[in-house]
């Protein structure tokens, strides 16, 4: 059964010169448990494929299923009230909210998703040993290096136990080596039987998915 | 994980932001403090002063505001009659003439005289000796000296001086009658710097060579039960020629006509204060929120609601803005004492008389003020983050 499914979606985007499709007529479909890395050159429209599926942006036309419900009929509410208990999402930049420790970063979804206290301590205990960073709980986000941040971040993610885990160029912003444990991370979140959806320029990363998509000019070629 | 907790670790967090927003805050509320104890404090602190001497009602002679004074015909004669009043409990009248005092054969000075047919418990507080005798039948020329007049001339109680009376527009000729001063005070009614003398209605005459005087001003004390508006009402059948004003009446007279323009300041200078703490707080919020569109976006794409991130931000500004607030109370009423004591130096005013009092109904404005340009300052950067593009925010971040 698919998580996530994108039926013919094109996204314009108007410009001064007139509209640019970023994803044009795109089918793709995320079925439970399955990790899936899409790849392309900067600008074919990865990331714009990624927020459609992540529920952040609406296609120009087309449609977008998540869990069989059409995402164009929901309200922003039922909209945002899927990402925060049914999607998961890592950024390149990781945005964790500087003012919180670790450990209150994971609890924020949450807190939000109304988990009794009790819950949620347990929960981003378990979630920060997942991790590797029981240790670092207490630690606020200029405490932790780039690899420690996107960690934390992927925890934030898992927090709500989400179907769909979605990240956009997650190893963009480390090395090579710390790139390969985020990696390493994914595996095992996939392991653990969350769906995922990855975007990136990385092969290494691309490489450990269970199905490799290609896009060019707003299409996915292969 | 309350709204307002995210709110104050964000403050927290943006320490410099914070600290500049509450000092701002403080600054201008300050201000605002201190144009609000302005608007009301000069009428509470007349109201004050006028009630001080226990008399809720003034009868006058003249038309308009009871400060122009005209002797009172027959006023003894009135004076029973409204003693025999059932809205009136006490009656006193009062004269006041231009004098000179001596100390002794050559030093003198000019004086307010004051003649009261009240035997005790004036206007005015004692600070040394005794208070005017209730029967002045052993003592024919008892007076009250203001302390300043007193530290001038170096009298004290159990002095004798010389006092003659210089009635207003006559050429005066009249002698100087020996007086003992039984008492230093200070007058309710004086100015700092003015010489003033109370003695009773009888050394008056005395003084005037009359032998009865009418006074220029009554002052009436209702009974408790029926008021001050009752007792104007009747004294007005009595004698419908004259003009009674209870103690309200005359501080509204004073409110429209004496005291407007101090009002007019304080609303505009209270309006513009307003203004000033909205633009500061509602700029350093919209900066911020600039700032952290990105993770704003970020948390959006989380899952946290619109309504989340605007109470956090509504949050943020309650903590500026009320910190600012709070901080601007002490600051505001250090100000106000320096303020009332250069405004006191004006020449002229009762020694009494403030234009900044502390009232409670100044705090509650304060605070309603605030509360609303705390909700005001956030409304826009509320906006912002409700009509944020999440994917777009997300891409220019990462473009960015």
């Amino acid at each position: 059964m698919s998580v996530v499914e994108a039926r013919r979606v094109t996204r314009l985007f108007p410009m001064a010169a007139g509209p640019v499709a970023a994803v044009r007529d795109v089918s793709l479909s995320v079925a439970d448990g399955e990790y899936v890395a899409v790849s392309g050159p900067s600008g074919c429209g990865k990331s714009t494929l990624l927020h459609l599926v992540g529920v952040v942006d609406q296609p120009t036309s087309g449609e977008i299923l998540f869990e069989s419900r059409d995402v164009a009929a929901l309200k922003e509410a039922e909209r945002s009230r899927i990402r925060l208990v049914r999607i998961g999402f890592v950024f390149q930049r990781f945005f964790l909210l500087p003012m919180l420790t670790a450990r209150e970063n994971i609890e924020l979804p949450q807190a939000e998703a109304r988990v009794p206290a009790a819950d949620r301590r347990a929960r981003t205990r378990e979630l920060l040993e997942y991790v590797g960073l029981a240790d670092r709980a207490d630690h606020l986000p200029s405490q932790l290096s780039g690899g420690e941040m996107q960690r934390v971040a992927i925890a934030r993610a898992l927090a709500n136990r989400p179907a769909l885990l979605v990240a956009d160029e997650p190893t963009g912003e480390l090395d090579e080596q710390t790139g390969g444990h985020i990696a390493d991370l994914f595996d095992r979140v996939h392991a653990d039987g969350t769906a995922i959806l990855v975007v990136t320029h990385n092969p290494v990363l691309a490489a450990r998915a269970s199905r490799r998509l290609t896009m060019k000019s707003g299409s996915l070629v292969s | 994980m309350t709204s307002l907790w995210l709110a104050w670790r964000t403050t927290k967090r943006y320490r410099v932001r914070a600290v500049l927003a509450v000092v701002g805050v403080a600054v201008i509320g300050a201000l605002l403090f201190d144009m609000l104890l302005l608007s009301r404090g000069l009428l509470a602190s007349f109201a004050d002063l006028l009630n001080s001497g226990g008399f809720d009602v003034r009868i006058v002679g003249s038309e308009g505001m009871p400060i122009v004074r005209l002797p009172i015909a027959g006023s003894t004669r009135l004076a029973n009659e409204l003693r025999a009043l059932p809205e009136v409990r006490d009656v006193v009248l009062i004269r006041i003439e231009r004098a000179t005092l001596w100390s002794n054969e050559r030093t003198s000075r000019p004086v307010t005289l004051v003649g009261t047919t009240q035997a005790s418990g004036g206007p005015y507080t004692i600070v040394r000796g005794d208070d005017l005798p209730r029967d002045s039948s052993f003592d024919r020329c008892p007076i009250l000296v203001s302390r300043h007049l007193a530290a001038s001339l170096g009298v004290e109680p159990g002095s004798s001086v010389k006092i003659s009376v210089n009635p207003d527009g006559v050429r005066s000729a009249l002698p100087a009658v020996s007086c003992r001063v039984t008492g230093v005070v200070n007058f309710f009614f004086a100015s700092a710097g003015e010489n003033s003398v109370a003695t009773t209605m009888t050394a008056l005459q005395q003084a005037l060579s009359e032998p009865a005087v009418d006074a220029d001003l009554i002052l009436a004390a209702s009974q408790p039960a029926t008021g001050p508006a009752a007792a104007v009402r009747a004294i007005h059948r009595v004698r419908p020629d004259l003009r009674a004003y209870s103690n309200e009446d005359v501080v509204a007279l004073f409110n429209q006509n004496g005291f407007a323009y101090f009002r007019q300041i304080s609303f505009v200078l209270s309006s513009l204060t307003t203004v000033f703490a909205f633009l500061l707080v509602a700029t350093l919020l919209t900066v911020s929120v600039n700032q952290r569109l990105g993770e704003i976006a970020a948390l959006r794409a989380l899952g946290i609601s619109r309504g989340r991130i605007a109470s956090i931000l509504l949050w943020e500004s309650a903590l500026l803005v009320g910190g600012g607030a709070l901080l601007a109370l002490p600051l505001g009423g250090l100000l106000a004492l320096g303020l009332d004591h250069l405004l006191r130096q004006m020449p002229g005013l009762p020694e009494r008389l403030h234009f900044f009092v502390f009232q409670w109904r100044a705090v509650a404005t304060h605070a309603a003020l605030f509360g609303v340009t705390a909700a005001a300052a956030a409304a826009y950067p509320m906006w912002l983050t409700a009509r944020l593009p999440i994917a777009a925010t997300l891409r220019r971040e990462v473009v960015g």
